[in-house]
């Protein structure tokens, strides 16, 4: 447990707010190594309910990294350790007593390439609520597989051919597929590592009001290389570089007037 | 450095270089591709030359000559007891009755004649008479026209290996035999047809009856045992090391133990099961389950390499996927990495099935190479397997062994042609998964 009389009371660089009034997620003084390098240096920040934040920063500079702290995901990288404390709803994700398996039902996400299992669209989004026992009958499992579709706005285009392999769809369909199949097991947060990376401009534009509408129901955390992106989608955007977590502060403060030179420097294209 | 007289060439002078270079290099192209043509052309021809070879007397060894007689079955000479059981149809008198239904045919006169004429069907009638009787008694008391196997002698010289022309006392069978196996063809009593023995009969002394089921379900039967064994414990082995065994020293001796594994001689092998399974463990030799053991032993190292192989190839992504959403380390590897891992493991077991299935030397060492008559009835039932048997009819003077060994060839490569083909099916069923 973190207690709240230190949450708010942290040393750091961080130029910005980092706190925020409902938060979520609260991350302080994280670092995290890869073997004896470090990729995280002391990161601090909070993220709030129904937000949606966005990490930018220069490739390498650990956006990945953090992002799959949240959900542990660095847990199935042998050479990964992470320090500093996470907690979620004021619990510590990292505590012994913490099961990934439910702490990875509340925070979904979704990856950088579309990654449907060569199964069935069916399959693929009845997969989470299966293993996680959220469903009782098959008309359950079939209710949710149809709203988490819905929901991803890919109902109209596969509802005819749930049957068929999710890897047969086009790559935005697929990663909208991702999206239903993180959804399927009603999580709190996604977390989304640059998700459109890999599609089109249409795709992308999709993918983005998908995002914003899941904003009014979910935290999403999302990581991009596009500044645009960043600026269209989300309410928050912190800025790493080399590690470190430079500037966090509200998007259009963030784009218009950056704090911090290294921010600036970024966002004006000289670091890229 | 470009101190004595060396100045950069002119762009003409290049080329001049370069193009009289370019012949060179041609010419040295074409010279190794002509080498790779000629070393394909020895392979392709070398291995028809096998194959024109195996068929060609393989072939032959799925048919044999028969002779038909007219016999007249005594019910009180074939069953002395009356009951039909097995016991007295075998202290019956069917051999007798064979051969008087022959000599009807050839009058042979004398003794000498007769010993000749014993000569000729093989000493096997009299149990396909009993088999017959046993089938279907109201058989008994008729007289009815029955083909029996020729002896191999007559058999070969029926193919012409035994040459008229010999002289009688250098050829294995005399002429008295001749005359009668002439008359026998005058009559249209020889005829050649399709073997009843090569596929349904076992081993025996006599060539013209020996046949491969015994060794083929024998071979059918080590094969089960050793993967019923090697698949669960190859893929167990491949999964732990490839998702849970930590990296240090330890694991990497394993991995590095495993790949020499799979290049020690398969006789080691046999040396081992003979000194642990049959040493220590004090199991009988020559049974399949003990074949199979060994042969598990020796797969072993290929289904783990294979299998590992299989599991790093599963995308990451799919891994990262099931992780994402919350399925635990076991569920991701049940759900996702060994079924889609499934089809390169399974290739690689056929494969290595295969190479057991083609196995001899480790089996020799385990005593499967026993001269065994009946066909094994489980596991735990002394045999021998394809390629034993074909070492051991190899090893034989008769001629007829010769066509049946290489009979024998052309069902284990048959067999070993469709398991590659299944391999080669599996894999490409695997290359379409993602
Ligand atoms: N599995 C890993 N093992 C070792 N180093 C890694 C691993 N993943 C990432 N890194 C290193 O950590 C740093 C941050 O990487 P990453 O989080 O992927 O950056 P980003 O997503 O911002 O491009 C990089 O220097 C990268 O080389
Ligand atoms: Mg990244």
């Amino acid at each position: 447990m973190v207690s709240n009389s230190n949450i708010n009371n942290v040393k750091t660089k961080t130029i910005g707010e980092i706190f925020s009034k409902d938060p979520k997620i609260i991350c302080r003084n994280v670092d995290v190594f890869y073997g004896e390098k470090q990729a995280i240096k002391d990161v601090s920040i909070d993220i709030a309910s129904r937000e949606i934040i966005s990490f930018i920063g220069p490739s390498g500079c650990g956006k990945s990294t953090f992002l799959r702290c949240l959900n542990r995901m660095n847990d199935t990288i042998d050479t990964c350790k992470v320090k500093g404390s996470i907690s979620l709803d004021k619990e510590d994700i990292y505590d012994e007593k913490i099961d990934v398996v439910t702490l990875r039902a509340k925070i979904g996400m979704v990856f950088q390439k579309p990654n449907p299992f060569p199964k069935s669209i069916y399959e693929n989004v009845a997969y989470g609520p299966k293993i996680h026992g959220l469903s009782s009958s098959k008309e359950e499992l079939d209710f949710i597989v149809e709203n988490s579709l819905k929901d991803s706005g890919l109902w109209e285009e596969v509802k005819d051919r749930l049957q068929s392999p999710g890897t047969g769809l086009s790559g935005g369909q697929q990663q909208r597929l991702c999206i239903a199949r993180a959804i399927a097991v009603s999580p709190e947060i996604i977390l989304m590592d640059e998700p459109c990376s890999a599609l089109d401009p249409i795709a992308t534009a999709k993918i983005e009001e998908l995002i914003n509408q899941l904003g009014k129901n979910y935290s999403i955390v999302i990581v991009t290389h596009s500044m645009q992106q960043a600026a269209r989608i989300s309410q928050r955007t912190a800025y790493f570089h080399l590690g470190e977590l430079i500037e966090v502060g509200e998007t259009k403060k963030i784009f218009t007037m950056p704090k911090d030179k290294q921010t600036e420097a970024y966002i004006s294209g000289r670091i890229g | 450095m470009n101190k004595n007289n060396s100045k950069m060439l002119t762009a003409d002078e290049a080329s001049k270089i370069v193009a009289s270079s370019v012949i060179r290099r041609r010419k040295k192209d074409a010279r190794l591709k002509t080498y790779g043509r000629i070393a394909i052309g020895l392979a392709v021809s070398f291995l028809i030359f096998l194959f024109v070879s195996i068929f060609s007397k393989g072939i032959p060894g799925f048919f044999q000559y028969y002779v038909t007689l007219d016999v007249y079955l005594d019910r009180d000479r074939l069953d002395p007891k009356g009951d039909l059981s097995p016991e007295s149809l075998y202290n019956g008198d069917a051999r007798s009755i064979v051969l008087e239904s022959l000599y009807k045919v050839i009058n042979p006169k004398g003794r000498k004649e007769k010993k000749a004429a014993k000569k000729i069907i093989s000493s096997n009638a009299d149990v396909r008479i009993s088999k017959m009787v046993l089938d279907n008694s109201k058989i008994l008391g008729k007289t009815i026209s029955i083909t029996f196997a020729v002896d191999d002698d007559i058999d070969s010289f029926l193919r012409g290996y035994i040459k008229r022309e010999t002289p009688s006392s250098e050829r294995r069978i005399n002429d008295t035999v001749i005359k009668f196996v002439d008359k026998l063809s005058a009559e249209n009593r020889i005829s050649y047809k399709f073997s009843d023995y090569i596929l349904t009969g076992s081993a025996s002394r006599s060539p013209e009856i020996a046949g491969i089921k015994g060794a083929f379900i024998g071979s059918m039967l080590t094969l089960a045992v050793c993967f019923i064994i090697a698949f669960p414990l190859g893929v167990a082995t491949a999964v732990y090391l490839e998702e849970f065994a930590p990296k240090n020293r330890i694991t990497e001796i394993i991995e590095v133990n495993i790949n020499n594994l799979a290049a020690v001689p398969s006789v080691v092998f046999g040396i081992l099961g003979l000194a642990i399974f049959i040493g220590v463990f004090g199991m009988p030799r020559s049974i399949p389950l003990l074949g199979g053991m060994v042969l598990a032993l020796m797969t072993l190292p290929t289904i783990i390499i294979s299998s590992r192989a299989a599991i790093r190839a599963v995308p990451p992504s799919i891994k990262d996927a099931a992780y994402g959403i919350g399925a635990s380390k076991l569920q991701t590897i049940f759900h996702h990495v060994l079924p889609l891992a499934m089809p390169g493991m399974l290739t690689g077991t056929i494969i290595g099935m295969a190479q057991a299935l083609g196995e001899t030397a480790p089996l020799l060492m385990i005593g499967m190479v026993a001269f065994i008559v009946d066909i094994p009835g489980g596991v735990t039932d002394p045999g021998t397997v394809l390629p034993v048997q074909i070492f051991m009819w190899a090893d034989f003077a008769e001629r007829m062994f010769i066509q049946k060994t290489s009979s024998a060839i052309i069902v284990l490569l048959v067999f070993l042609i469709f398991m590659n083909a299944a391999a080669v099916i599996l894999r490409k069923k695997l290359e379409r998964r993602w």
